[in-house]
């Protein structure tokens, strides 16, 4: 797909495949495109070119709430709770919409909301206000309304940002968790720690476009991927001292 | 807890004093049936009394139905006495040029309102904020002058400028009839808004109001909600519009498409408490009392000190901005708040609303 | 009109529903200096301008800051609420009668051949350019008007480096107020006017500024242009044409606002 704003590419014909069951991260260094992208596999941004299929047909140009009925979930990086609504209330908005799976009237919602909370591990605070929840919660809540709407992917956009070694442990078995009831999951992050302790697969994203795809661990020494993370100079230094050191 | 029981006494208050002023509107009535006259029952509802309780009840409707689109969904409209108007023309025309039954022609008031709406919704509900709320604005005032001012042929199509008159509506007791039918619309309104608000179609409207586009790709089909909720309060608003014209048996551009009406309908729901069942109405209720009163055509009436007879309604208009003002700046979330039982009434609550949103 | 609007718009989102009830007050203030004190009329201007810049700062400092982050809905009713009271005060303090303001050389033109431009629409036209040239000077010359602008970009940041923001937005306000006031003036001499005159003037410039854009001066000014050739052509319709003013202006700002949002001229916000 390709996604243009003004005259910048901020996404340029990526293009890649995910298969059922996966845990794929997606990673790249601030301006990638990784946000956008998301965007456009939800349905957020119209694409400039390009196509997404999904299940044999073309979701491309197909309206969020339609993109969320076939099954495809996001979180927002930013959070974005209902307000005025308890954590209950938000996890039931996800049931009583969302997939073709999901879908129920008020009374199954708030069952299903009840099950997603203890999932993700709020059931404790499910009567609170939003207000009263701290960030990581929050992003618990976020990650519990999308796994709620029953989806067969997920598109966690930078879940573990602003989360301390603690919190992204317990993150990361929430991540775990939801993969295990069968959901496919796509991981936007920046912390390499959860890419590597999860993820099959990573994809490298630089201004745009692919840079790097595979095992989390092979492409992390991707010289190519250090220079877009680090800069040039860094990866020269890392190559001299890496040739230095042999094979170790 | 202190504070719990203090609300609880609070909410014990305002239910007791909805069932009396409920049953008083609902039996009061009554007693100017000829059978309750014969009997020498006291005459508590005078032709006055009936003018003012439908009056009330109308704006009941208006204030529920507004509450829909703008206190629920979050769109505040600022034009929706359109449709009170479109309800009222509706029904007039059939009744007066087509000659329809008055229970006929009713039915189609909520239905060509709604369907207005929904026509001019789709276009409109796309924008945000400021711009919808003028543009509602912008339709509001000209389908008003549209309507007055339609020719065809040379002939006013809807009455023009010298409004529709309709025929009286033949029964024993008109004052009784129209208020029960009002206040029938009312409860219909406050019955929909009850049901909205525990409904699948409700909670999508609150998640659009609270993040629209985080309830989008929740799978809320957020475009076809939006008009749905805009004609529900069409329909809700012009069935008010229905019974008036029938009512008042005459209609214009000024009866009909009042433009105080748009901020007065939402005013009620603020004052009362946007989002909620029951506070629109309550709002609608106070303020009404409030209007009349200071317009001096209730029975208990106070002179304003230092003012004229003629420049008494200019006061009152002064009044009610200075109310208006009060109301935004102290009270924003409405005094249903106080009787729902979450918050006290106190110099602390002023303060801290106040304190939310200025600078 | 449209830029004193506008300006408060931009910078303060808030569409402020008072403005009608400010340009009607600063007409009063023209007619009362012209009849009791027989002013030249465009000498009054400049008295409107400071007359409501201060009452405009006033009503901004005490009042409508207070509900400045408040949603959008809490200003339209205060506004509106403000509008009330300042129109039905006028009604008390001058009644409903109409007034206008007829200068000496009202119905006299500047002769150019065959052709004779009336005076009055004539300087009123330079006066708005002259204005507008003003507010263009204050906000991008001055410090109040760049501390303005940085507040209309990020009120966050601005409030980091230092900036009033309650005397800047009172300031601002102030500003349209003192246009509002200005184009009070000029239309006392143009129409006759009433304490409820002021209801349309501020529909049409919301029209004006949606129809050029919010953003910069410039861009109101070709709003109200194009706003004024609409409005001429509404009134030279054959038929009713003029009754329905309003409404074609409505409709060409719905139809701006659903298929160009930004104006003829403006920036996407």
């Amino acid at each position: 797909m390709t996604k243009r704003f003004g005259g910048v590419a901020a996404v340029d014909s990526v293009s890649f495949e995910v298969a059922g069951g996966e845990i794929i991260g997606i990673i790249g260094p601030n301006g990638a495109g990784k946000t956008t992208l998301l965007n456009c596999i939800s349905g957020v941004y119209r694409l400039d070119g390009g196509d997404i299929r999904w299940e044999g047909g073309s979701i491309a140009g197909m309206a969020p709430y339609r993109i969320a009925r076939l099954g495809i979930g996001r979180t927002f990086q930013i959070v974005r709770p209902f307000g005025s609504m308890t954590v209950r209330e938000n996890a039931a908005i996800g049931a009583l919409f969302g997939s073709e799976a999901a879908r129920s009237g008020p009374k199954e919602a708030f069952k299903q909301a009840d099950g997603v909370l203890e999932l993700v591990g709020l059931a404790a605070k499910a009567s609170l206000p939003v207000s009263a929840l701290t960030i990581p919660d929050r992003k618990r809540l976020e990650v519990a309304r999308a796994v709620a709407t029953r989806p067969h992917v997920l598109l966690l956009d930078e879940v573990m940002a602003g989360l301390n070694n603690v919190e992204i442990d317990q993150a990361l078995d929430m991540v775990r968790a939801v993969h295990a009831t069968g959901v496919t999951v796509l991981l936007i992050e920046h912390v390499m720690r959860v890419i590597i302790g999860v993820c099959r697969r990573a994809i490298v994203l630089e201004s745009g476009r692919v840079l790097a795809q595979g095992e989390p661990e092979v492409v992390l020494r991707d010289e190519r991927v250090i220079q877009a993370y680090l800069g040039e100079r860094y990866a020269k230094r890392l190559r001299h001292e890496r040739d230095q050191e042999g094979p170790y | 807890m202190v504070r719990g029981d203090s609300n609880r006494r609070w909410r014990r208050i305002f239910l007791i004093l909805a069932a009396v002023v409920g049953a008083y509107a609902l039996l009061a009535p009554l007693t100017s049936l000829d059978a309750a006259q014969s009997a020498n029952i006291p005459l508590l509802a005078d032709r006055l009394w009936f003018r003012l309780a439908t009056i009330t009840a109308m704006f009941i409707v208006m204030a529920t139905a507004w509450n829909i689109i703008g206190g629920i969904t979050g769109y505040a409209a600022f034009g929706n006495v359109a449709f009170f108007g479109i309800g009222a023309y509706t029904t007039g025309m059939l009744i007066a040029k087509a000659r329809w039954p008055f229970l006929v022609s009713l039915p189609f008031a909520p239905l060509v309102a709604a369907a207005f709406a929904a026509f001019v919704g789709l276009p409109l509900l796309r924008l945000r904020g400021h711009y919808f709320a003028v543009a509602s604005l912008g339709v509001g005032v000209a389908v008003g002058e549209l309507v007055q001012n339609i020719d065809y042929r040379g002939q006013a199509v809807f009455g023009g400028a010298s409004g529709l008159f309709l025929p009286i509506y033949a029964t024993n007791n008109r004052g009784l009839f129209f208020f029960y039918l009002m206040l029938a619309a009312a409860a219909a309104s406050i019955a929909v808004t009850w049901w909205v608000l525990r409904s699948r179609f409700g909670y999508g409207l609150i998640a659009i109001r609270e993040n629209e586009e985080a309830a989008a790709v929740l799978g809320v089909n957020t475009t076809a909600y939006k008009v749905a909720a805009f004609s529900l309060a069409a329909a809700l608003t012009g069935l008010a519009g229905g019974i008036f014209s029938q009512w008042n048996v005459f209609i214009n551009q000024d009866n009909a498409f009042p433009i105080e009406y748009n901020v007065q309908m939402i005013l009620m729901a603020l004052l009362g408490g946007t989002g909620t069942v029951f506070g629109p109405a309550a709002g609608a209720v106070l303020l009404q009392l409030l209007i009349q009163f200071l317009g001096g055509t209730l029975p208990i009436s106070v002179d304003i000190p230092f003012v004229s007879a003629t420049a008494r309604p200019i006061v009152a208009q002064i009044i009610l901005g200075v109310l208006l003002v009060g109301v935004v700046i102290f009270v924003p979330r409405g005094i249903i708040d106080f009787f729902g039982g979450r918050t006290r009434f106190s110099l602390g609550y002023l303060r801290r609303s106040l304190r939310e949103t200025s600078l | 009109m449209g830029v004193g609007f506008g300006l408060v718009w931009g910078v303060l989102n808030i569409v402020n529903l008072a403005h009608g009830g400010l340009v009607i007050i600063g007409g009063y203030i023209t007619w009362q200096l012209f009849s009791a004190l027989h002013i030249d009329p465009f000498l009054t201007l400049p008295v409107d301008a400071v007359a409501l810049f201060l009452l405009g700062y006033t009503m901004q400092r005490g009042v409508i800051n207070r509900i400045i982050r408040a949603p959008l809905l809490f200003t339209f009713l205060l506004t509106f609420g403000l509008n009330l009271i300042l129109v039905n005060i006028l009604l008390l303090v001058f009644g409903s009668d109409f007034r206008s303001v007829t200068p000496s050389y009202s119905g006299q033109g500047l002769e150019l051949g065959r052709v004779v431009i009336p005076y009055v629409p004539l300087i009123s036209l330079g006066v708005a350019i002259l204005l507008s040239a003003a507010l263009a000077f204050i906000l991008n010359r001055t410090r109040i008007g760049l501390a303005i602008n940085a507040i209309a970009a990020d009120r966050d940041a601005a409030q980091l480096v230092g900036i009033d923001l309650r005397h800047a937005y009172a300031i601002t306000y102030g500003l349209g107020a003192a246009c509002a006031g200005v184009a009070g003036g000029l239309i006392a001499m143009i129409q006759a006017i009433t304490p409820t005159a002021g209801e349309p003037f501020t529909l049409q410039a919301f029209v004006v500024v949606i129809l050029g854009g919010l953003g910069r001066v410039s861009a109101t000014v070709v709003g109200g242009l194009a706003f004024g050739l609409v409005e001429a052509f509404g009134q030279s319709i054959p038929g009713s044409g003029s009754v329905f003013a309003n409404a074609i202006a409505f409709g060409l700002m719905v139809l701006v606002l659903v298929t160009r949002p930004q104006g003829l001229m403006g920036r996407l916000r």
